[in-house]
């Protein structure tokens, strides 16, 4: 069973005399401040939940915190206030013993630079957390053998770590961390060392997985357009703070500070926004009106507008008992794409149409 | 500023251990010299063709076929130049010395890796360690351990330490700390870091550090050969003090061959044993090297081979005993015992201890014969390491040496003398006849007296006295040296007719090969003439009685001694004691009359 992580107030300082720093820090002092004397703080005051099949993911640029953070979830590094708790266990008040069993166990991480010890076969990598639980070899073998075919490396299991390609090594390290069965996925930067192409096919990989598996997963990276393609929710942090913690569109629509504002301009809006970000929720009925096309709340904005383009009216929005739970005029759609929520201005030819010349 | 009297603390530091801490030492010493024996008796037991072969096996393994054939001919080499007890000793010596190193680097260098603390402490230790001239190192070691095997491994393992501790930490320390991290996230406990993670991939590393124990030590080697460790340094040593130039070079290549097989050897082992190595090795393969003197055969083959050679060894050993019976006789007053010579490479002390050693046989004693600096030797009399030697120059020239262990020992009388020290020049120096004609003469002779042996007690009495005396401490520098290099300098200028003056002494075979002038000494600077004394240990000659009374008689005339020097002069280095006895078979009947064996002694014996 999957079970839920809580992060209450968690703060990490790296330094001499950690302790004063965090009062320092909560009676408001900023982290420029510490600098100036020597502390890093690296998390400030981070508190979230994670709720059960969730992909939660962590976004923050290189020195936000986000990696610290990670690695205080599984007790790598322990933090200087606050707690963790995972599946009603408080992570921080455990002995070192205890902290190995819960890592061994109920926690796995998959590592940016993948990590997968050189002098291991496939096989052996991907079997190495039960090796480390005293799993005997023939069934820690089938395990991770079930593992990798998960993870499309069937025939692998004999290679080399370095006769893979960057992005099937990465597979192997993400085996590894579900041949273990962890309820908890951490996932550090785990696609940003990887090409583009093969980073959304193993992004495409995750989802499928996640689909079938429903673990619990923290995804750390500094990519926006990757944390609003996997994440169900995301925190923007920033400079060891959280800014904002939210879904996709939450972040993309109504982001809370400057910082973030800033952060999505780039981002590729099409890929992220879905019917039920955009749709005009005052219209609903119990059925509709024709037998059009339909979009769901989920439906992508690309092809969204295809429906669109194919339709001749408004395009409605369905739930599962195909109740029309909104609806999205054409205008809206433009509207989205050119950051535009106005409604349109009037015009003084009402016809609107340009004059041809026969 | 204050003198600050460190040497007078580490004096009495090291006296307070030799005194507090003999236990400790000797059970250092008796695992060293335990492990010692051991290897040597394995390695010396079989026939040296048979253990090359074994050897050569190793090399085919883990280096191929042309690795194996060069290993055989390096070692066949060793053996067809007469050095391989030798060698094997130093290969002992060398594998004693690189295990004990490793026992103690290896953790070391891990806990330095997983604490700064330690690494800041180990890490200036080790500097001292491997930078303090190993000479320094020597004396002490020789006060706690004795002259021999032990205080040498000792010696060289302190100065291997340092690389085996460094590349242990440094390659535990470059393991990508992704990797660790990742180890620490499944649960690994930090022990199974260390096993499973860190010294696997840290093993490269760690075995050139391996590689590098085992080079220095072999470099040590030689160093160590001044203690008495025997082996290929003594052989290297005893050439350089003999100024042979052949023995030195054959002895030398020697070393070379050890040194160049454990390096192979080690690096192969590496690769072996190492995953990451075995890793690439595979890889190599699978890229198609396989010409036929890379073959190797299968691990399996290996051990068979090797196996059945060490049987064929082991059955030769068994019935190739020697079986050298004692002849009970009358002449047998030894009956085997143990009698150990120690000598200063000068020409009156290698004739009468190589005539001793002879006699001795003779006598049924078992002799050896090491030899020292003559600082080593006397801390060896003194420690009861060595039971006598005959080269005690006194009153004067040793004094020093007499004052400081005098207690510790026992005169045997003198048994040659009055000897002289002089300076000399040869003879074509018209118009340097005195030590006070020296002064005008500092500029064709660049201001040099070509000296000896800087522990030499001729050369304290010569910079401390005889230069004040005549003034001559301002415009004449003495160059410290060694005996052979000192008649290797006269015979150089005097072919050429270059002014020289060289420290000499009489008696000396150089009197009789060139033409050369004594420097008068108008004021009695050098003083009176010494006796050649023999001493001995205390005790010897209470244990020995026979050859107490033996010595205590001995005498030499000035005839007999240089007519012996230049038999042994003349039949090379290598060969003393076979020109001690064609020497004993010109004057028949001294045997007997040095050591007699009659009536009264075999009492004596009794």
């Amino acid at each position: 069973m999957s079970a839920r992580l809580e992060a209450q107030h968690l703060y990490k300082v790296f330094g001499r005399r950690p302790d004063e720093a965090v009062d320092r820090l909560r009676a408001g002092a900023d982290r420029e401040e510490l600098r100036a004397d020597g502390t890093t703080a690296a998390v400030i005051d981070a508190s979230f939940t994670v709720e059960p099949g969730e992909i939660f993911v962590v976004m923050g640029l290189s020195g936000s915190g986000k990696s610290t953070l990670l690695r205080m979830l599984n007790g790598l590094l322990e933090p200087t206030a606050g707690t963790v708790s995972f599946d009603g266990q408080d992570l921080t008040a455990l002995s070192d013993r205890e902290l190995r069993e819960v890592r061994a166990k109920k926690i796995s991480m998959v590592f940016q630079h993948f990590a997968l010890f050189p002098h291991r076969s496939v096989l052996e990598n991907a079997a190495y957390g039960l090796a480390v639980q005293g799993v005997p070899r023939a069934e820690r073998e089938r395990r991770a053998g079930e593992a990798l075919a998960l993870c499309g490396l069937d025939g692998w299991a004999k290679s080399w770590p370095d006769e893979l390609s960057g992005g099937m090594q990465q597979r192997v390290g993400l085996a590894r961390a579900l041949a273990t069965d962890a309820d908890l996925l951490l996932m550090d930067e785990s696609f940003s060392a990887l090409d583009p192409l093969i980073r959304r096919d193993m992004q495409d990989q995750l989802l499928q997985l996640q689909r079938t598996l429903k673990k619990t997963i923290v995804f750390i990276t500094h990519d926006l357009n990757e944390a609003m393609r996997l994440g169900d929710r995301i925190a923007v942090m920033r400079d060891g703070r959280i800014v904002q913690t939210g879904s996709a569109e939450d972040i993309l629509l109504r982001p809370a500070t400057d910082y973030v504002a800033s952060f999505i301009q780039d981002v590729d809006r099409s890929r992220v926004l879905t019917a039920g970000a955009l749709m005009d929720t005052s219209v609903t009925a119990d059925a509709p009106l024709c037998a059009c096309e339909t979009a769901t709340s989920e439906t992508p904005f690309v092809e969204l507008c295809a429906i669109s383009a194919r339709l001749s009216h408004r395009v409605s929005v369905v739930d599962r008992a195909n109740r029309v739970i909104g609806v999205i005029p054409r205008q809206r759609l433009v509207g989205f794409l050119g950051d535009e929520t106005a409604d349109p201005a009037p015009c003084d030819n009402p016809d609107g149409k340009a004059t041809t010349h026969a | 500023m204050p003198r600050l009297h460190l040497g007078d603390w580490v004096d009495s530091g090291v006296d307070w251990l030799v005194n507090h801490l003999s236990w400790l030492f000797d059970a250092v010493k008796a695992v060293v010299e335990g492990m010692y024996n051991g290897i040597n008796d394995v390695l010396t037991a079989p026939e040296p063709l048979l253990l090359a072969g074994i050897l050569a096996v190793l090399a085919w393994w883990l280096r191929g076929l042309l690795g194996g054939v060069l290993a055989f001919a390096g070692f066949a080499l060793i053996d067809s130049l007469d050095l391989w007890d030798r060698a094997m000793s130093t290969l002992s010596l060398v594998i004693v010395a690189t295990v004990i190193a490793l026992v103690i680097s290896v953790p070391l260098g891990i806990w330095a890796a997983r604490s700064k603390t330690v690494s800041a402490v180990v890490r200036p230790v080790l500097d001292l360690l491997q930078t303090m001239p190993s000479m320094v190192l020597l004396i002490p070691a020789i006060l706690f351990f004795g002259m021999g095997v032990p205080a040498g491994v000792i010696a060289t393992l302190i100065f291997a330490l340092a690389p085996g501790v460094r590349m242990t930490e440094l390659g535990i320390r470059q393991v990508d700390a992704e990797l660790v991290e990742a180890a620490e996230a499944f649960g690994t406990t930090p022990r199974d870091t260390l096993l499973r993670v860190q010294l696997p991939l840290a093993l490269p590393t760690i075995m050139a550090g391996v590689n590098q124990v085992i080079m220095l030590g072999l470099s040590m080697v030689v160093i160590a050969g001044m203690v008495g460790t025997g082996g290929l340094g003594g052989a290297v040593n005893e050439a350089i003090g003999q100024l042979d130039i052949g023995l030195g070079f054959e002895a030398g290549l020697g070393i070379v061959v050890l040194a160049i097989y454990l390096d192979r050897i080690t690096g192969a082992l590496g690769e072996q044993i190492s995953p990451l190595g075995r890793r690439a090795a595979a890889r190599a393969r699978a890229a198609g090297d396989r010409r036929a003197w890379n073959h190797r055969p299968r691990p399996a083959v290996a051990v068979v081979g090797a196996v059945v050679l060490a049987l064929v060894a082991g059955g030769m050993g068994v019935f190739g005993t020697s079986t050298g019976t004692a002849e009970a006789s009358a002449t047998d007053v030894g009956k085997g015992k143990e009698i150990k010579l120690g000598y200063i490479p000068w020409d009156e002390g290698i004739a009468s201890t190589y005539l001793w050693k002879e006699i001795l046989e003779q006598r049924g004693f078992d002799v050896t014969t090491t030899q020292y600096a003559a600082g080593p030797l006397y801390t060896g009399l003194a420690t009861g390491q060595i039971d006598f030697q005959t080269d005690s120059w006194l009153p004067t020239t040793h004094a020093e040496y007499w004052k400081k262990y005098g207690k510790q020992l026992d005169d045997l009388g003198s048994w040659y003398g009055p000897t002289s020290l002089e300076l000399t020049v040869p003879s074509y120096m018209k118009d340097v006849n005195s030590l006070e004609d020296l002064k005008n003469h500092a500029s064709d002779l660049d201001g040099k007296i070509v000296g000896i042996e800087p522990s030499a007690g001729m050369m304290g009495l010569l910079k401390d006295k005889v230069l004040k005396e005549y003034g001559l401490e301002n415009s004449y520098d003495v160059v410290d040296g060694s005996t052979p290099a000192m008649l290797a300098e006269l015979k150089r200028a005097y072919a050429k007719k270059q002014p020289i003056v060289v420290t000499l002494w009489s008696p000396h075979w150089a009197y009789s090969e060139y033409d050369l002038k004594k420097l008068k000494d108008p004021k009695g600077a050098w003083g009176k003439g010494d006796g050649v004394h023999t001493l001995a240990r205390k005790g010897f000659a209470e244990d020995n009685p026979e050859v107490g009374e033996w010595l205590r008689n001995f005498s030499m005339t000035e005839a007999q001694l240089t007519g012996l020097e230049a038999q042994i002069q003349k039949s090379g280095k290598g060969k003393e004691q076979d020109a001690v006895r064609t020497w004993l078979k010109q004057n028949p009947g001294l045997v007997d009359e040095w050591a007699p064996v009659g009536e009264g002694q075999s009492q004596a014996a009794g």
